[in-house]
């Protein structure tokens, strides 16, 4: 015979575990958990939302007890590995034990108890965070490859003190008259200290999702439908917007980033200690710019272009925008070649037609991407002509190379 | 012991049924050499979704647009990658270990529709060339779960129908081949061979195909529709015309989450063969193995929308929830099981083993990860990020490409009739672990930190990271080609593996290596206790078995060795 008889000198069922070495693992098992439950959640983001810090302490339980499970199971792998590797010369077997019911019953019922618990937890912190509370700041939220634009309501009771409605352009004064709110759009999401803002978002081409880190809360933006998310935020500051779901080919690119002169660009979402703080330095200004537009189509033009998604796509550095998917603007007004490649006549014609067809007239090396801005507010894409009138003639002084 | 018609020493018969290259190039209804068709098919698409994803990762060194022209090109790229990896590499590639294996661990002749067999391997070469054909017709760009209406409205390029069209004809080669496989384990196994005596590794297939019969037709539907969406017109997922996004997600996942299980669940049964032969001793309860991948077989169609929290209605989120939490309660019981298993062996260290302990290690934290991110508040943070790429990635290169290599590593002397380079293969091994393991762990940081999965330019703080993950995935994509080399160094080196060189008691071994035509020659006999190690019996069973079959390695070896019982352990290291 070449085999060796079979050894049987462990015990059977416990395989010489003793009582010391179970309460050592256990320690260690439990510090283990402990540690990397304290020490992982400093790579998260500084949580700014109370949503945030309920979630924050959910992932620290889950990593705890993540934690000692990694721990057992790799340690019981390293212990395996090393005490029961075969010795150099030895082909025998080990011992015939076919399982152990007791055993097998702990590592069912354990786990089992283990997710009922974290199963119960999370419900108990999505009952928190979902809500939707009716004093809550509405913001209305359009996503467009490859941009957010952040729609503001204003009633007649919200505007700025004083407000001398001379000024005010007929259209707008009229429909304040009627009772209903004028609108103004942003690149960026404004709010203030612990008082909870609700977003109802929309999409007008793709599927997005709307994800800010910092308040560790997302929601994807469902074409044909409108979803809603809230939070309350907990800290002031800048926290970047993100889109979350591809979207095409500039889907990085539909995220808040910083310019080179470290200024902020595209989607953040700025909270402001007060919601005095917040009405002065963002809502009355930006409000301001509809109620007394400038005379100068320029300066106007260069004001509305912002309430428009151009800047996810294009790069124009008078605005710092760093777009990619689109032509860059800098210099547009000068590409006289673009003249000849459509047949218009001028510059401003083919600016003009270029923003109200764009599939006409896409640029060599360049995809069929860009939104067709309508001149019916019950078109989707509504540019009114005074806009576009505007916004030509801002893109008629960027000239150069 | 089995009445033996023929009795043909190991070496001798290994001359004899010696095929050419020829013989697999050509159709063939032997479930042995479709099995290799299968596995070879899959290998060269591992190949081109891992040069895919090389490139992926070099984009990502810097946060700007620099390798690629535009992101369109990127999102072709990552959308191929995942493509291939899916439907090209793993789903066939365990179709091939199940063609090869189970006629031989039931004791059968062959597979129970052979000429079926052969046309289910023979509809994936041709559906992968249409795929990467779309190169050249605006290739497929809307990620592998291919929302719409970014993948009908928004997706001009055919490369995109040819990409639905492909993982069609697919499907539909995964369907035959799980019928097949059901009514092979069903109707062929051995004369009194009960269910529970049956390999794990038979377990883990039948589970799977089970999952796949049940499943893929929901893929189908959805693919038609998607594709009727993109050249007839029609509106199925076009909401402008009355039609739903969330139709597409809802029908897609209900396939896509079981189709987790159809990559992972034959990755288990090779852990158990694996763990079991290289660790000299039983499985730890058998039936709890056995029954708990049914389990998941079940489960696993009760879950799919958790791959949806941030787009499902918030009040159907918490029911999704529970049942996806309750998924880790038999994969709990598998990973506990393993450990019982090789805990009191003797365990041998061989490439195969090093494998097996490495997935057993990695999927942990896979499964871990998986349980974190199956809870709707976390996961309203880390949906859709590098979080839940690493996540799938510890599953599914953890859990299932390193179940492979396992598998490669056993059952390689069966499939070739020599041994694998012993030294290679632990080479090949420790730096893929650890390439592995800084390729995918700093993921969850990235992840956490705030960068969204799928987009080629991202903020500048996140570069140290990334270069660490691209860095790593490069050391990870080179050290497959020391698998490769391998492979086809140890065909040249000719080290005779005899027929049973593990000295396993599964059925597959109790015949040549490679098998003969028919498997067996005569009826065989099986041990009844497939993992029986360590009784009487099952030392009697070997010896039997060695007089009938003839010596295998390292006896075959070193004949003058022969009578020198503390020979070197061929299985050590």
């Amino acid at each position: 015979m070449n085999h060796p008889k079979p050894e049987n000198n462990q015990r059977h069922g416990s395989a010489g575990i003793s009582l010391v070495w179970v309460i050592a693992g256990g320690v260690v098992i439990v510090v283990g958990g402990f540690l990397i439950s304290l020490f992982t959640p400093s790579i998260l983001p500084r949580a700014g939302s109370a949503q945030a810090v309920l979630i924050d302490d959910l992932f620290r339980v889950m990593l705890f007890i993540g934690g000692a499970i990694f721990i057992l199971v790799e340690g019981l792998l390293l212990v395996s590995v090393i005490r029961f590797r075969a010795r150099k010369g030895d082909r025998g077997d080990g011992p015939p034990i076919p399982g152990n019911t007791t055993l097998e019953l702990v590592w069912t019922l354990v786990p089992a108890i283990i997710v009922a618990v974290l199963s119960i937890y999370s419900f108990v912190v999505w009952n928190q965070i979902e809500v939707h509370p009716p004093e809550a700041l509405q913001v209305d939220v359009v996503g467009q490859r490859f941009a957010w634009t952040f729609n503001y309501d204003a009633a007649t009771d919200e505007l700025p003190p004083n407000v001398d409605m001379t000024r005010v352009p007929e259209e707008l004064a009229a429909t304040l008259n009627n009772g209903d709110p004028i609108s103004f759009s942003h690149p960026q999401l404004h709010t203030w200290l612990n008082h909870p803002v609700t977003v109802s978002m929309s999409s007008q081409d793709v599927n997005h999702a709307f994800w800010i880190p910092g308040m560790r809360m997302k929601q994807d933006l469902l074409a044909g439908r409108v979803t809603t998310l809230s939070f309350t935020p907990i800290e002031t500051g800048v926290f970047r917007i993100v889109c979350a779901e591809l979207c095409g080919s500039g889907h990085g690119e539909m995220a808040g980033r910083v310019t080179e002169d470290g200024d902020l660009a595209g989607a953040w979402l700025i909270v402001h200690a007060t919601e005095q703080e917040y009405l002065e330095q963002f809502y009355y200004p930006e409000l301001e710019k509809i109620l007394y537009p400038p005379e100068d189509p320029v300066l106007l033009g260069r004001q509305v272009i912002q309430n428009y998604p151009c800047a996810g796509c294009h790069t124009l550095s008078d605005l710092g925008w760093t777009g990619t998917t689109g032509p860059i603007l800098d210099g547009v007004a000068s590409r006289n070649a673009r003249l000849a490649a459509t047949g218009e006549g001028t510059m401003e014609a083919y600016l003009h037609d270029s923003i109200r067809h764009p599939g006409e007239y896409v640029v060599p090396g360049f995809n069929n991407l860009m939104l067709q801005f309508n001149p019916e507010p019950d078109q989707p894409n509504y540019m009114p002509d005074s806009d576009l009138n505007a916004i030509v003639a801002y893109l008629l002084t960027q000239t150069g190379s | 012991m089995a009445t033996v018609t023929a009795p043909l020493p190991g070496v001798q018969s290994h001359e004899e049924n010696k095929l050419r290259i020829s013989d697999y190039l050509k159709w063939s209804v032997d479930h042995k050499i479709i099995g290799v068709q299968y596995m070879v098919t899959s290998l060269i698409f591992f190949v081109i979704g891992g040069a895919l994803v090389m490139l992926v990762r070099w984009e990502l060194l810097t946060p700007a647009l620099d390798l690629v022209q535009d992101g369109t090109q990127f999102n072709q790229l990552f959308t191929m990658h995942a493509t291939v990896m899916i439907f090209l590499w793993i789903i066939p590639m365990f179709a091939g270990f199940g063609n090869y294996l189970i006629p031989l661990m039931l004791g059968a002749k062959d597979m129970a529709f052979p000429w079926l067999n052969a046309l289910a391997f023979w509809m994936i070469p041709p559906a992968g060339i249409l795929m990467l054909l779309g190169y050249f017709a605006g290739q497929a760009e809307a990620g592998w779960t291919s929302y719409p209406p970014l993948s009908t409205l928004f997706s001009p390029g055919d490369g995109q129908t040819m990409w639905a069209i492909a993982i069609h004809v697919l499907g539909l080669s995964s369907i035959l081949g799980a019928l097949n496989f059901i009514v092979t384990i069903r109707n062929m196994r051995a004369e009194g061979m009960g269910y529970f005596q049956m390999p794990l590794f038979v377990w883990g297939i039948l589970a799977t195909s089970l999952i796949i019969v049940m499943a893929t037709p929901f893929l189908a539907g959805g693919l038609t529709l998607l594709i009727l969406d993109r050249v007839a017109g029609t509106a199925f997922f076009n909401p402008a015309q009355g039609g739903d996004v969330l139709l597409w997600q809802n029908v897609f996942w209900f396939y896509s989450h079981p189709a987790v299980y159809i990559m992972v669940m034959p990755g288990f049964g090779i852990l158990s063969e694996v763990l079991s032969a290289h660790s000299r001793k039983s499985i730890f309860g058998y039936r709890a193995i056995a029954l708990s991948s049914l389990a998941i077989a079940l489960l696993g169609f009760t879950v799919w929308a958790h791959h949806m929290f941030t787009s499902l209605m918030p009040s159907l989120r918490i029911p999704f929830m529970l049942t996806s939490m309750i998924i880790a309660v038999p994969t709990g019981i598998k990973i506990f099981s393993w450990i019982g298993t090789i805990w009191g062996g003797k365990i041998r260290l061989t490439s195969a083993m090093l494998f097996g302990l490495g997935f057993l290690s990695m999927f942990v934290i896979g499964g871990i990860s998986g349980v974190m991110v199956a809870a709707v508040p976390f996961d309203l943070h880390v949906h859709d990020t590098y979080f839940v790429v690493s996540h799938f990635h510890f599953v599914l290169y953890g859990g299932s490409v390193l179940a492979i290599y396992a598998g490669v590593y056993h059952w390689y002397p069966k499939i070739t009739g020599y041994m694998m380079d012993e030294r290679l293969g632990k080479i090949h091994f420790w730096i893929t672990y650890i390439a592995f393991f800084f390729t995918f762990f700093p993921m969850h940081m990235l992840g956490m930190l705030g960068m969204p999965r799928r987009v080629a330019v991202y903020a500048p703080e996140f570069q140290s990271l990334n270069a660490i993950v691209s860095i790593s995935a490069f050391v990870l994509g080179l050290s497959t080609f020391i698998f490769l080399y391998n492979l086809v160094y140890s065909l040249y080196k000719k080290r005779i593996a005899g027929p049973n060189p593990w000295r396993v008691l599964t059925l597959e071994w109790a015949t040549d290596s490679p098998p003969p035509a028919h498997n067996f020659h005569g009826d065989p006999v099986f041990f009844k206790n497939p993992y029986g190690f360590g009784t009487e019996a099952a030392y009697r069973y070997l010896e039997e078995q060695e007089k009938e079959l003839g010596p295998s390695y390292p006896y075959t070896m070193e004949p003058e060795k022969r009578s020198v019982v503390t020979a070197p352990a061929s299985t050590g290291d």
